[in-house]
């Protein structure tokens, strides 16, 4: 959580775009295994034991699932491993459906990390750059919607302990409903108005607005920046070449062990890796800072 | 040098019949401290938003205003005059913190540079960097006020406007807010204007009182002789009961010494002047009858299976016909209790008996009909309607009251409560005072026999709550039961019965408040801690002006 969690947002996002494309737009079973990988060993860094554990009983079905559900479905392939209800069970098909498993697992892990890193001021404050006004209204909204549902229980409440309409009948539940949403609305407008007081008060509606924001692009920022897109483009190459392509049907395709299969390999590898390899990194670097105290 | 200066300023909202203000002249010096006190209603609010020109009411108006020597209209810097306003939620408009104390930066055109280093400086000052990365919503109410003074402030602001700031704070959130206001006056020498009723942590440390009554300026002068000079407008002068403790003692005695204005001081005034040492006064028996109305029984709560209890083993009766209050700081478990009584929050262990049946007995709504009714925190969530006459009409149609009977009922608890002209307004359009009175009448038309009150004293003014006092003592001699919760112990002294303290979760003592009060030494009201030297359970002023009046009899 430490190491990645302090990248600057627009290479956090560079980041995760360019892993996701691949992983998603790639089937190669290297790559794809390598993208999972990634997406175990960054998730394991975020997580503690308990919560692992937990999303282990939820992925493994899953990819279970997702792996024995193609050979059942699709009958393509040429190598058939038994017959069910007639119809043959082929290894190919089992090897697609293990792919896609990987992919499927892969990207939802990599969209777990994503959430958890990329938390909504990182977010804003990208799209803030591109329409400055949308990011005010996002954080506004953002303050606004728990400080109306506060509003909203407490004025439930304060009805309920008046035992109007607080019967169990269906009709009653939809009056109070409605009630208490009519007095939110006024309730709203109130706020608005002196929100809208408080904005004024203090300056706002004048030419020039700045955006402020606490991240600071820094030059380890700037390294993992190049070093992202520099393994994109490798591997990017190597697609656009053909070193990736690869086929299930009729017959599984060999997996390419020349040298620029390897780097393209490899690239790929480092990329979905380097958020680990920063943790482990941050890791060694501070218990060597407490063993020399 | 002088900041500020208003000349003969009139004015009038459109629509109304008579004058807000009425030739208003004030000069603000730099570095000064004014406190702005009156009743609602006088035009505190309205001359303090006129003073700043982006948040003034429209309206008729004469007379100027000067800021700098130059007419206001030639400020084009926003943040020159800082305002803070009561509601802490309102004002603020982001989701983080950070975000919220460089708004104003933003809206100036500062460089990010800049504003970093601003919002860092200001954020140490006021003591933020410890939530300075939260979210605004999960701060308490103290925090967001500070919040909202501390971005104000990182604006440079050379006077700040506010207008019942600590309105909406429990009193220790409000005396670290007034205690912050003072270091920004002492250590920047920052110009202050303040609006404010409670006047017991303010009047010492103001350079000049400003009296506004009716939309006048009554008395503009140090507060050290406001009491003094009250008299001059009669001797039962209203703004005399809004004053500091030690100020109405020392006027009631009506004493030729200087005024006191602190604790320190007004303990000093009694011991000069009398001598008397540890006499008791007697203890009036707190008058019940045997019949219990409510009763904990070991009571324990918590809000998830997993978070520490609120509640830990609450005993207590609650006899028919009593005030009793509730007392002790935040998050002790005062509201919860009362909550569990409303049959809000049901308690894991333990029972509530409610007129010796048990709570659970009474089932859809029957708890809520002709028994027991609830008044929350926050009055304006017991509106709904578009007026105050449709929402009391509601709470009638509801118990199936026959037509021709509703509206002599409104009528008559309007009467009671002193909110008939008000019953044709909206809800929202009510000041704090009113929306308490008319929330009040709405859950009295259930003809309760148990009424549950969470912090009624909460943003309303020394007026206001002697009305309050008057029409709690009134429903106590029809036989209804009064059970508070309060952070407000002076008016717990004048009004309860009896008064229980509650600490972690448990409640420690319940006795009447002269015992109640006489036994601690901090929680306890001013009037007791000047007093208590020479008269131990002497709790609320008019306590100790009789003390001193049978002392100066007896020589």
């Amino acid at each position: 959580m430490k190491a990645f969690a302090n990248v600057h947002p627009a290479a956090c996002m560079t980041y995760f775009l360019s892993v996701l494309s691949v992983s998603m737009f790639i089937p190669h079973p290297v790559l794809q295994a390598e993208a999972l990988l990634g997406g175990i060993m960054f998730c394991a860094t975020l997580q503690k034991r308990r919560e692992a554990l937990r999303d282990l009983g939820f992925y493994l079905p899953l990819f279970l699932m997702i792996a024995v559900t193609n050979p059942l479905f699709s009958h393509n392939g040429v190598t058939p491993l038994f017959f069910l209800n007639g119809n043959p069970v082929t290894m190919e098909a089992f090897l697609y459906g293990v792919s896609v498993a990987v992919m499927v697992i892969g990207v939802l892990l990599w969209c777990k990390a994503y959430s958890e890193i990329m938390t909504s001021d990182k977010f804003l404050y990208l799209f803030g750059k591109i329409i400055p006004k949308l990011s005010l209204v996002l954080s506004m909204a953002l303050r606004f919607i728990p400080v109306y549902l506060r509003q909203a229980r407490r004025v439930s409440r304060a009805q309920r302990a008046m035992g109007l309409y607080s019967g169990k009948s269906f009709t009653d539940r939809i009056r109070n409903k409605l009630r208490v949403f009519s007095a939110m609305i006024s309730w709203s407008l109130e706020n608005a108005m002196e929100t809208s007081a408080s904005m004024r008060a203090r300056g706002y509606g004048k030419k020039g607005r700045t955006n402020f924001s606490l991240f600071r692009f820094r030059s380890s920022d700037i390294s993992l920046l190049a070093a992202c897109v520099f393994l994109l483009a490798v591997t990017l190459a190597g697609a656009s070449l053909g070193i990736t392509d690869f086929t299930y049907y009729p017959r599984v395709g060999i997996i390419r062990t020349t040298p620029d299969a390897l780097a393209v390999y490899a690239s790929f590898g480092v990329l979905s890796l380097l958020p680990f390899i920063m943790e482990v990194k941050e890791a060694v670097v501070w218990n060597c800072c407490k063993s020399k105290i | 040098m002088e900041l500020l200066q208003v000349e003969d300023l009139s004015f009038r909202y459109p629509k109304s019949e008579r004058d807000a203000l009425y030739g208003i002249d004030l000069s603000v010096q730099s570095g000064e401290f004014i406190v702005l006190c009156g009743p609602s209603g006088c035009g505190k609010t309205t001359l303090l938003r006129l003073l700043k020109k982006e948040l003034a009411p429209y309206g008729e108006r004469s007379g100027q205003i000067l800021y700098n020597g130059a007419p206001q209209d030639a400020l084009t810097d926003a943040g020159e005059i800082g305002f803070v306003r009561q509601d802490p939620e309102s004002q603020i408009i982001t989701d983080k913190v950070w975000h919220e104390l460089a708004f104003g930066l933003e809206n100036m055109g500062v460089p990010t540079e800049v504003i970093r280093r601003r919002v860092g400086e200001m954020a140490s000052f006021f003591g933020i960097e410890g939530w300075f990365r939260q979210r605004t919503d999960e701060l308490s109410g103290g925090q967001k006020q500070l919040l909202n003074l501390a971005s104000v402030m990182v604006m440079q602001p050379k006077l700040l406007i506010l207008d019942e700031p600590t309105g909406q704070l429990d009193p220790i959130a409000a005396a670290d807010f007034i205690t912050t206001l003072q270091k920004l006056n002492r250590e920047l020498g920052l110009t202050i204007l303040l609006a404010e009723h409670r006047l017991e942590e303010v009047f010492p440390i103001a350079d000049r009182a400003l009296v506004l009554e009716n939309g006048r300026v009554l008395l503009d002068d140090a507060p050290r002789m406001i009491g003094t000079r009250l008299s001059e407008f009669g001797r039962d002068h209203p703004m005399l009961r809004a004053l500091p403790s030690a100020v109405r003692v020392w006027r009631g005695i009506g004493s030729g010494d200087p005024c006191p204005l602190t604790v320190r001081e007004g303990r000093d005034f009694l011991e000069r002047n009398f001598n008397s040492r540890a006499e008791e006064l007697p203890v009036p028996e707190a008058p019940h009858d045997a019949e219990t109305a409510v009763e904990l029984k070991n009571v324990w709560f918590r809000y998830e299976k997993d978070s520490p209890d609120v509640l830990r083993g609450v005993s207590v009766k609650v006899y028919r016909g009593e005030i009793f209050c509730i007392l002790g700081g935040n998050g002790a478990g005062k509201t919860t209790a009362l909550n569990v009584i409303a049959g809000l929050d049901r308690p894991y262990r333990g029972g509530v008996l409610i007129n010796g049946r048990h709570i659970k007995d009474y089932k859809g709504g029957a708890l809520y009909r002709k028994n027991l009714a609830f008044l929350p925190q926050n009055p304006e969530t017991v509106f709904v309607r578009d007026s105050v006459r449709a929402d009391l009409a509601e709470i009638l149609e509801a118990a199936e009251t026959p037509k021709e009977e509703c509206a002599p009922r409104i009528e008559k608890i309007a009467e009671r409560l002193g909110i008939a002209d008000l019953l044709d307004r909206h809800p929202c359009d009510l000041s704090g005072g009113e929306q308490q009175k008319s929330a009040l009448a709405k859950v009295l038309l259930s003809e309760p026999r148990i009424l549950l009150l969470d912090e009624p004293t909460k943003g309303i003014d020394a007026f206001a709550k002697r009305d309050l006092r008057e029409i709690l003592r009134k429903l106590k001699s029809d036989g209804i039961t009064v059970i508070m919760v309060t952070h407000d112990v002076e008016f717990a002294a004048e009004t309860a019965d009896r008064c229980a303290f509650v600490f972690d979760g448990e409640l420690l003592s319940v006795d009447p408040p002269q015992k109640f009060f006489a036994e601690n030494s901090f929680y306890t009201t001013a009037a007791n801690r000047m007093a208590r030297g020479l008269w131990k359970n002497a709790v609320t002023c008019e306590q100790v002006i009789e003390c001193c009046r049978a002392e100066a009899g007896k020589k």
